[in-house]
């Protein structure tokens, strides 16, 4: 009972000197404190006269915190842009007051782990009532190459020259993966004997055993999808892997509606808590 | 039970007898005391099992937040280049250095977000495109203060933007931003896909197309001729979702003032499956298309 009562008061004050940390670590990038604090952090620029040296170094560290302050405020990092620029106008077209130019871009930069290599071409037609500026072709490189559920995303983008659509859905998608990646290693971390990631930190299944029950397994498949408009969504379903003793033992049929069980119980619970249950129903066996 | 003070004849006896059974009663009573102390006992290990398990629980909780907020901290500090990598060199090299960053910042609208520091915030700049056709920006001022707020906008007032900022700003910035993107690009697709049928396919509507200013209720008359017949339909297209570019309800009925026909209602289902799939100019242009294949087959 000592030994007890001596890990409550190590595990308390632990636990306090972890809340002193915390606090006194930046929170998450979006929130509006942080926000507030990089903003304030942007030294101030003197857009006067910038000859000498030093103060262009200024004028440089200046543009270097905007470019910060952009990067944390969309979340995508450009490291590289260059545009070649083509004029297509022939004399005819001048003649009517028409302008035509082709603009060769080529940009390149990350969203948090994955990175991307865009080359597109804009043609831009300028007559007397107005400017109209398409995309006309767009290519995309993606690394790593091994989100498959990206590829064709990424694919779509590209036939529909949709740059927008590519940054959105890139956007959601590295959030999503972000959110289950986080969410899978808390589970793996509090249970680590029970859980089981098959692919490891990136998986995107889970498997819950129980060394008390062997032969039962619970797999929850989580896939990220990306719809027609680049809508990003998660899809989570349940697998179950019962020995056929067990299920022959199962006259209310309580193993096939699992999985439909289980998707009320994600809409009512969310992902965190459902899985939560999932586990703690193999885990209550144990004792 | 009197103590044994009562003299009888057999008192001796009796005092045995008494000390005997009270000797009996306290060692029952002793493993009753025993068993209520370890009743007692084992609730309070339970009770501190439990709350053992509480704190581990909020204890790793916390030093994963650390962690994270940790590795926050760094990525944050790498992307801030320091004094030292900028290099004490030619006017060239930092005058370089400086255009490749104004080329980067200006970049940014290809992403459908960027943004000016302003002296009390960021104006940010949203851009819509649809099927690779750039098209209007819209902009949104935001005042970096406690609250975050916005100081003024060109959203368009039929635009969701307080129900979005009511959600999002305060907690996550970026969802604020993406998601305005989302549904400011959705508007502005339908806006598009509603205009170029008003100036490219006026020659197929038999009657002004009304429209609201979000562009998600369309409704129209039109005609098509086809293999010698003229089909006259009305449609109406609602767009439930303020973020989707295609009608999630079609409704095409018959205009005509003949019984309906197999081959009407065949055109009309069609027609009806074609505004759900592609953007509305498009099912016009591939109508034109058919026209003409049509025209040029019966020639």
């Amino acid at each position: 009972m000592e030994a007890e009562r001596a890990e409550v008061r190590a595990l308390e004050a632990e636990i306090a000197a972890l809340q002193r940390a915390c606090e006194q670590l930046p929170a998450r990038w979006e929130d509006a404190s942080r926000v507030r604090k990089s903003f304030q952090e942007i030294p101030q620029s003197d857009p006067a006269g910038w000859e000498s040296s030093k103060d262009l170094r200024s004028h440089l560290r200046h543009l270097e915190s905007e470019l910060s302050f952009l990067s944390m405020l969309t979340g995508f990092s450009i490291t590289d842009y260059s545009k070649k620029t083509e004029d297509l106008t022939s004399t005819e077209m001048t003649e009517e007051g028409v302008k035509k130019v082709l603009q060769r871009h080529r940009l390149s930069g990350n969203c948090h782990i994955v990175t991307f290599q865009l080359e597109f071409q804009i043609l831009e037609t300028q007559n007397k009532e107005n400017l109209s500026s398409v995309i006309t072709d767009l290519g995309i490189i993606m690394e790593p190459t091994e989100y498959s559920e990206l590829s064709e995303f990424v694919s779509r983008a590209e036939e529909r020259r949709d740059l927008f659509m590519f940054f959105r859905g890139l956007h959601f998608f590295v959030k999503w993966y972000e959110y289950r990646e986080r969410t899978f290693k808390h589970f793996k971390d509090k249970y680590p004997d029970m859980v089981h990631l098959p692919e490891g930190a990136c998986s995107h299944c889970m498997g819950i055993r129980s060394a008390s029950r062997p032969g039962f397994e619970l797999v929850i498949v989580w896939r990220i999808q990306i719809d027609e408009e680049g809508k990003v969504l998660p899809k989570l379903d349940l697998l179950t892997k019962i020995p056929r003793r067990a299920l022959q033992l199962d006259k209310n049929g309580v193993i096939e509606t699992a999985p439909l069980s289980f998707q009320t119980l994600l809409g009512v619970f969310g992902i965190e808590a459902a899985v939560e249950s999932l586990i703690s129903l193999l885990h209550a066996r144990n004792e | 039970m009197e103590p044994a003070k009562t003299v009888c004849q057999d008192g001796e006896t009796k005092r045995g007898v008494l000390a005997h059974l009270e000797g009996l009663e306290t060692q029952m009573n002793r493993p009753c005391k025993r068993s209520e102390e370890l009743q007692r006992a084992q609730a309070e290990e339970s009770a501190l099992g439990t709350k053992i398990h509480e704190l581990r629980h909020l204890r790793d909780k916390l030093m994963a937040e650390v962690k994270q907020r940790r590795a926050r901290g760094k990525a944050s500090s790498a992307n801030v280049e320091s004094d030292q990598t900028v290099e004490i060199g030619e006017q060239e090299v930092l005058e370089r250095k400086q255009e490749s960053m104004k080329a980067i910042l200006q970049a940014y609208r290809f992403t459908g977000l960027s943004g000016k520091l302003t002296s009390r915030g960021v104006c940010v700049c949203i851009s819509t495109a649809f099927e690779g056709n750039l098209l209007d920006s819209y902009f949104v001022d935001l005042v970096i203060q406690k609250p975050l707020r916005i100081h003024h906008h060109s959203i368009p007032v039929f635009i969701p933007l307080e129900k979005i900022a009511a959600k999002y700003l305060q907690t996550d910035i970026q969802h604020f931003l993406f998601s305005l993107c989302e549904t400011l690009n959705a508007y502005s697709g339908r806006k598009y896909q509603a205009d170029r049928l008003q100036s490219d396919s006026a020659a197929f509507l038999t009657g002004p197309l009304q429209r609201n200013s979000l562009c998600n209720l369309l409704s129209f008359t039109y005609k098509v001729d086809l293999m010698g017949q003229s089909f006259s339909f009305c449609a109406r297209l609602l767009y439930e979702d303020l973020n989707a570019t295609l009608p999630t309800n079609i409704t095409v009925t018959y205009q005509g003032k003949e019984a309906l026909s197999a081959s009407w209602e065949e055109q009309r289902a069609s027609h009806e499956a074609l505004f759900r799939t592609k953007p509305l100019h498009r099912v016009f242009a591939s109508f034109a298309r058919e026209e003409e294949l049509d025209l040029s087959l019966a020639s």
